[in-house]
């Protein structure tokens, strides 16, 4: 391996270092981020509490993986899409209720009109 | 000049020659003046009837349009009007159903519970088991309420709101009004008040409500009973609670208002940022706290709706205010239609990081409010006009805080809002489009700052 692949791969985990530290610091900050405290920290503040939301994303997805649910997110989006179309259906059937209950007042308007004289 | 139109005109130059006297014939100073003749207009709107009265509450929710007097006015003008004789209301639901309400329900009072100007409410009995579109079955017996629209109601609201362009008008040219858009307010209003004359509007709306928040144990919804609804009459399930104007006995029964108030922040959040959808009509008369500590959403007359789109925009005003972002807030006000023109983008950011400054900063008052109705104010000041739905939202956003506060008055709303802002707005990171429109600055940016 010559001294610039070296050099390369040395680059690239210095990179990476500064990147995680600084990526860490972000989220240290959004985590600590007081009642309120953000709104004097600016739009950086921002960045740092997005960063820390990420954060807990990964530890979610971390558990996730060690409990071997991770594949969970489409089967919630498919329990998500049924009950979507289980609340449609039941909109269709309260629609039909109304509709029943127009047919009863037809009905209890005939009645009380009497029969028609032929 | 029909009748009408000559009783509307002599209430108002009664109330208007009231008003002159009551403010020494304008010899006292502006705000005193003002304060005069919006008490007079609100007697006037009071007088006249359903159609002003409901025009009093758009007004009252629109402080980006109205004078301070008008709207704090306004907003306490009750829609309580005396209540029609029962046979009235009885003869509309013979008309509906073709059979008396003891044919329709197990039993019906003729004492109603409420009386607004455009519909009656009264509590009955079911007779039979109901199966509602979303929740648990309703057994025979189960409490509702039944609301009527009053019968001439929707003819006297559309003729009056006639009129009503017609006085706007002149109000506007007496110069009572600040440069209001007559036709896009009352083109509001019409929408608004066709909606609330046809009540399964509101039926479709709650069903939608509680199917939203069906994993939610803290927030109820009455199921609606369509067997027994038209477009005239609504049955729904009765709830029960106190009024936010009676938390004192909710606290005796030992129900937590501070928690419950920041949940009912939380859900509006939910509401807002999450559903797209959102109940524009919150006051402390369309809320209850229950005994079983929950709250519980009543009268879905005005529900403001947002897409995907607008609420990510949102969401970005939102951090630009939570944040401390002026020109962030700015830059996405635009999109949801509040446009800027160039050559005042730098004097209305200034202006609105001055208004954030204020509001933050340690004596600032840190609401919403203060920023929402700044924002609004400081956008009128330059002539930027404001679309309805923005005005809409942030009175809503206003009221939410309102209410929230009445429960528990340090709440923060902004720290409430932050964790929904900022994961709307990092979902919206991962957009293809996104993506494909700032992955080539982003990485420009960043060689930028790698050579420089």
């Amino acid at each position: 391996m010559s001294d610039d692949v070296m050099r390369f791969f040395a680059a690239w985990m210095l990179t990476h270092e500064v990147a995680d530290e600084e990526l860490k610091a972000a989220v240290q900050r959004g985590s600590q981020q007081p009642r309120g405290g953000m709104m004097e920290g600016g739009p950086d503040a921002f960045v740092d509490g997005l960063a820390a939301m990420v954060a807990q994303q990964k530890e979610a997805l971390k558990s996730e993986l060690a409990a071997g649910t991770a594949a969970v997110p489409s089967a919630d989006e498919q329990r998500v899409a049924l009950e979507e179309l289980r609340f449609e259906v039941a909109e269709m059937r309260g629609r039909i209720d109304e509709v029943h209950g127009t047919l009863e007042t037809i009905l209890a308007k005939l009645e009380s009109a009497g029969p028609a004289k032929g | 000049m029909s009748a009408r139109s000559r009783h509307i005109a002599a209430v108002f130059t009664r109330r208007w020659l009231a008003g002159a006297v009551r403010s020494g014939l304008g010899l006292t100073g502006a705000a005193r003046r003002r304060a005069a003749f919006a008490r007079q207009w609100r007697l006037a709107f009071a007088e006249l009837g359903p159609a002003f009265i409901k025009l009093g509450q758009l007004i009252s929710v629109r402080p980006d349009e109205f004078s301070r007097e008008m709207v704090a006015e306004m907003a306490v003008m009750q829609d309580s009007v005396s209540p029609l004789p029962a046979s009235v209301i009885r003869q509309v639901i013979a008309e509906e159903f073709g059979r008396t309400p003891e044919q329709l329900f197990a039993s019906f009072d003729d004492e109603p519970i409420a009386s607004a100007s455009i519909a009656q409410v009264h509590g009955a009995v079911l007779a039979h088991e109901v199966r509602p579109v979303w929740g648990d079955v309703m057994s025979a017996g189960t409490q509702v309420v039944v609301k009527v629209v009053r019968p001439g109601a929707a003819a006297a609201v559309l003729g009056d709101m006639a009129e009503a362009r017609r006085l706007l008008d002149g109000v506007r040219r007496l110069g009572m009004l600040k440069d209001v858009d007559l036709h896009a307010l009352l083109d509001e209003f019409e929408d608004s008040v066709k909606r609330e004359l046809d009540l399964r509007i509101e039926a479709h709306v709650a069903d939608r409500f509680s199917f939203d928040f069906r994993e939610d144990p803290k927030i109820e919804v009455p199921r609606v009973v369509w067997r027994a609804t038209t477009a005239r009459v609504l049955t729904m399930e009765r709830m029960y609670g106190w009024r936010l104007t009676d938390l004192d006995d909710a606290a005796k029964e030992g129900i937590d208002g501070r928690a419950l108030a920041i949940y009912g922040a939380t859900a509006f959040m939910r509401q807002v940022m999450i559903h797209g959808r959102y109940h524009a009509d919150l006051h402390p008369a369309n809320l209850f706290v229950t005994p079983k500590d929950t709250i519980a959403y009543l009268d879905f007359g005005i529900v403001g709706h947002l897409t995907k789109t607008e609420r990510e925009d949102i969401a970005q005003v939102l951090a630009g205010m939570v944040y401390r972002d002026a020109a962030r807030a700015l830059r996405y006000s635009e999109r949801l239609g509040v446009h800027v023109p160039p050559e005042k983008v730098p004097v209305v950011t200034r202006e609105l990081d001055e208004l954030l400054d204020s509001m933050l900063g340690p004596e600032g008052p840190r609401d919403f409010r203060h920023f929402g109705l700044g924002f609004l104010s400081l956008l009128r000041r330059h002539g930027i006009e404001i679309p309805t739905g923005y005005g809409l939202l942030v009175k809503s956003l206003a009221t939410v805080e309102g209410c929230a506060r009445s429960l528990y008055p340090d709440i923060d709303i902004m720290d409430v809002a932050r964790p929904f802002v900022t994961q709307l707005i990092g979902e919206s990171m991962g957009r293809p489009e996104l993506l494909q429109e700032r992955i080539e600055r982003a990485f420009r940016a960043a060689m930028r700052e790698l050579v420089a």
